[in-house]
């Protein structure tokens, strides 16, 4: 049994990741001893019957109690408010960090833009993991010359995230691919988890659908609704059909930016077909999930996250539409409709016609996406993160290892001339390494 | 033979380490060899340098000096010990306990507060079951630590006991009305147990501390909570004392107060032993246990004042037994042939 610190979003924070942990927490909470730490001002009384919650003020974490634990598990994504915290604890203390975003560029920015204008953090992190042309990249897009894609594509500050990490965890090995950049620490790909409803709900949900489906279908878009979840061109996609009558689009989640969705639903007469609902409660939610006909899960560009809307959307035998990008283009062929970024609009249109065509035919990607989810079964995923973290302990002596090979390394060539130091970077490496990888006995 | 005792050292700090190493070094002058102590300067914080420290040692080049072979180093601290020689010994004094079984003790220092406290808690451990095996020999000061190298590290390791400083001018008095309680004032030596303890004795028991205390709010709260509980003209704080004043003190008491917490070997025990007076400890306390023979050769009580009080009520009501008890500490003294020559036949063979 391992004691584990648990540092994530918790509910009722509005964060994917606090719903990936109540997926993940009862199951780990069953056999492991686990503290939830926080720095959220509430917590949902639905957490705080899983494990102890605790709290910590970043700026003064007590480690005396953290330590009292085995190992502990930093989850981060792209969001400053929710991660900050998180972030700052992890990087004092080397555990393993689950990277709910590959790409955190745009959180390191946004770390930097609270502590002043001269984000001295940025930067550095920049030049240390892309040298000079890091730096210089960084200047120009604080400059406002480059722009924030151009930057998550070159720069997308993967390893920052990991760099006193003892190993890290992701929900998807392609869109690590992808990344041409790997954490610096061991790395386990897992399943993103979630815990499917069971058979008999499933058969009623399809007893609902079993009715001859009749126009006009219920599309819905669910979710935190950031730009990358291209709001723009759905609407404009079904603007740009002439059966747009036949369907209604259902957008449940927070909006980035509302009144400039309510503008485009006005500019493009979409006000009779499209119904924004704001933050669904879990009920409200389970109902329009229970009518819905087609799912819309678009991301372009991904930061190389998961969706667990996409199994909840199985979890009802919804089909999907989604990118083929990231995390969503590594989906099982048979259980989704791929959108291409580059003709998006025009591949939805054509996706809408086709449903239209065949509702059959697409009910069957959602049952084949319902039986995926035997790929993503909790017990499995917590059985496969703890052992991995049993395993990152054996390497904790690496980090103390790195650390003074670096601290070696900086003071030789402050004094040594370099034709000196091969001798003496040898066998401080070869101590170094015996004394701390253990490989003598 | 050309002997180095390596150990390590806090700068300015003199301890029961620097004394062993002192003794040490002469016992093995007068055997006969050539030998000198090389102290490694040692500081615990931050605790992400300690492994600096152990690559410094493990860069040492020990084997010659002068062009001449150094036959032998003898290791006795961390990470001291870590230093090689194709013919090390080791003496384990300690390793570096916040590490290990003080890693949650209050008294544990600043491993355990710091956020890097459990990696650099592995490292220190990696760096002792991998490089302490090296030796060609291992010895420890007492069973106490053998058993801990074992539990934490898997490595076997024989205790090899020492003698006081010197052991031979210790000597017995008729006693006077007093405990002696000699021993740095520290919250691991426990003198607020034997303070909480005298207020609860049905007799004027009577103690005298010696020793210098590890900080200035230590001696402050020791000397709080004796006036509080009204204690004052039943205590004396002697401070450091010179060591024929200390033998003095042991030669004259009625027995010797040493209830540390899980002490590694504690030579109080032995220099009490050695002037034939009576040990009062407690079963947590460690190192003594390994000497102390319940209502034999002294008392073990609970480490808790009603217990520790009755203990010391026990020895101050009977003079008598506590006289038997002290002649026969000094007979177990003598049965277990604790000698230098011992030691140094051991850690040179």
């Amino acid at each position: 049994m391992l004691k584990i610190n648990w540092f994530s979003p918790l509910l009722p924070a509005r964060s994917g990741v606090a719903h990936y942990a109540m997926q993940v927490l009862p199951v780990l909470a069953r056999s492991h001893d686990v503290v939830l730490w926080t720095d959220q001002d509430q917590v949902s009384p639905e957490v705080h019957a899983i494990a102890r919650v605790a709290r910590y003020d970043p700026a003064a974490p007590p480690w005396r109690e953290i330590n009292n634990g085995t190992i502990s598990i930093y989850h981060l994504g792209n969001h400053p408010d929710l991660h900050a915290g998180v972030w700052r604890v992890s990087t004092q203390q080397p555990g393993i960090v689950v990277l709910h975003d590959l790409c955190l560029h745009d959180f390191f920015f946004a770390l930097s833009v609270r502590q002043g204008k001269e984000r001295a953090a940025y930067r550095n992190a920049m030049e240390r993991w892309y040298g000079q042309e890091g730096r210089e990249s960084a200047e120009a897009f604080c400059a406002g010359g480059v722009s924030v894609q151009t930057m998550q594509q070159n720069f997308p500050l993967t390893r920052e995230a990991t760099r006193n990490s003892l190993g890290a965890i992701t929900h998807c090995g392609r869109a690590l691919e992808d990344l041409h950049e790997t954490p610096a620490c061991p790395t386990a790909t897992l399943n993103l988890p979630y815990a499917a409803a069971g058979e008999s709900p499933y058969r009623a949900w399809l007893a609902v659908r079993d009715g001859v489906p009749r126009p006009p279908y219920r599309l819905v878009v669910f979710g935190y609704l950031n730009r990358n979840r291209r709001m723009g061109a759905v609407l404009e996609a079904l603007a740009g059909i002439g059966e747009r009558e036949q369907f209604r689009l259902d957008i449940c989640g927070q909006l980035w930016d509302e009144s400039h969705i309510r503008t485009e639903i006005e500019r493009l007469g979409l006000g009779s077909i499209v119904s924004l609902h704001g933050f669904l409660s879990g009920e409200q939610a389970e109902q329009k999930l229970g009518t819905a006909n087609l799912a819309i899960n678009l991301r372009y560009p991904s930061m190389g996250e998961a969706s667990l809307s996409q199994l909840q959307f199985w979890d009802y035998g919804l089909p999907t539409l989604v990118t083929r990008t990231g995390w969503y283009a590594s989906l099982p062929e048979d259980a989704t409709a791929f959108v291409r970024p580059e003709s998006e609009v025009a591949d939805i249109q054509a996706h809408l016609r086709a449903f239209l065509a065949d509702p059959g035919a697409f009910r069957v990607l959602g049952e084949c996406g319902r039986r995926s989810l035997k790929n993503h079964d909790p017990e499995s995923y917590v059985d496969a993160m703890t052992r991995f973290a049993a395993e990152a302990l054996g390497l904790s002596p690496r980090v103390s290892a790195l650390a003074l090979a670096r601290r070696v390394g900086g003071d030789l060539t402050e004094w040594l001339p370099a034709a000196g130091s091969p001798y003496l970077l040898e066998r401080a490496s070869k101590e170094i390494y015996t004394a701390f990888e253990g490989r003598r006995h | 033979m050309k002997i180095l005792v390596a150990t390590s050292g806090v700068p300015f700090i003199r301890g029961a380490a620097e004394i062993l190493a002192g003794s040490l070094l002469e016992e093995l002058s007068e055997a006969g060899h050539e030998a000198e102590l090389t102290v490694i300067p040692f500081k615990d914080y931050p605790p992400n340098r300690i492994p600096d420290q152990i690559l410094a040692c493990r860069l040492l080049d020990l084997t010659e000096s002068c062009g001449i072979r150094i036959d032998r180093v003898i290791g006795l601290n961390f990470p001291a010990y870590l230093i090689p020689h194709p013919h090390k010994v080791i003496w384990l004094q300690h390793q570096h306990r916040s590490a290990y079984d003080l890693w949650d003790q209050p008294a544990a220092g600043g491993l355990v507060h710091s956020p890097d406290g459990p990696v650099i808690r592995e490292t220190i451990r990696r760096a002792d079951r991998e490089l302490i095996p090296e030796a060609e020999a291992i010895y420890t000061q007492s069973l106490k630590v053998s058993d801990r190298l074992l539990r934490y590290c898997g490595i076997a390791a024989a205790p090899l006991y020492y003698p006081p400083a010197n052991a031979l001018l210790f000597y017995k008095s008729p006693p006077a009305d007093y405990f002696f309680f000699p021993s740095p004032i520290n919250a691991a030596n426990r003198q607020w147990l034997a303070i909480q303890a005298l207020a609860q004795c049905r007799e004027r028991v009577r103690i005298r501390f010696a020793g210098e205390p590890g900080s200035r709010t230590q001696q402050a709260e020791c000397v709080h909570a004796a006036r509080k509980l009204k204690l004052n003209d039943r205590i004396e704080w002697l401070g450091g004392v010179s060591e024929d004043r200390k033998r003095d003190l042991y030669a004259h008491c009625l027995g010797v107060v040493f209830p540390p917490a899980d002490e590694d070997y504690g030579c109080v025990t032995l220099e009490a032993m050695l002037s034939s007076k009576p040990v009062i400890t407690c079963s947590d306390s460690g190192g003594p246990l390994e000497f102390v023979l319940d209502r034999q050769t002294g008392l073990v009580a609970q480490p808790t004042s009603e217990s520790l009080a009755q203990a010391m009520d026990m020895l101050w009501a009977d003079r008598g037994c506590g006289a038997a008890m002290g002649e026969a500490g000094r007979a177990r003294y003598r049965d277990l042939h604790i000698s230098w020559a011992n030691v140094v036949e051991k850690l040179l063979c």
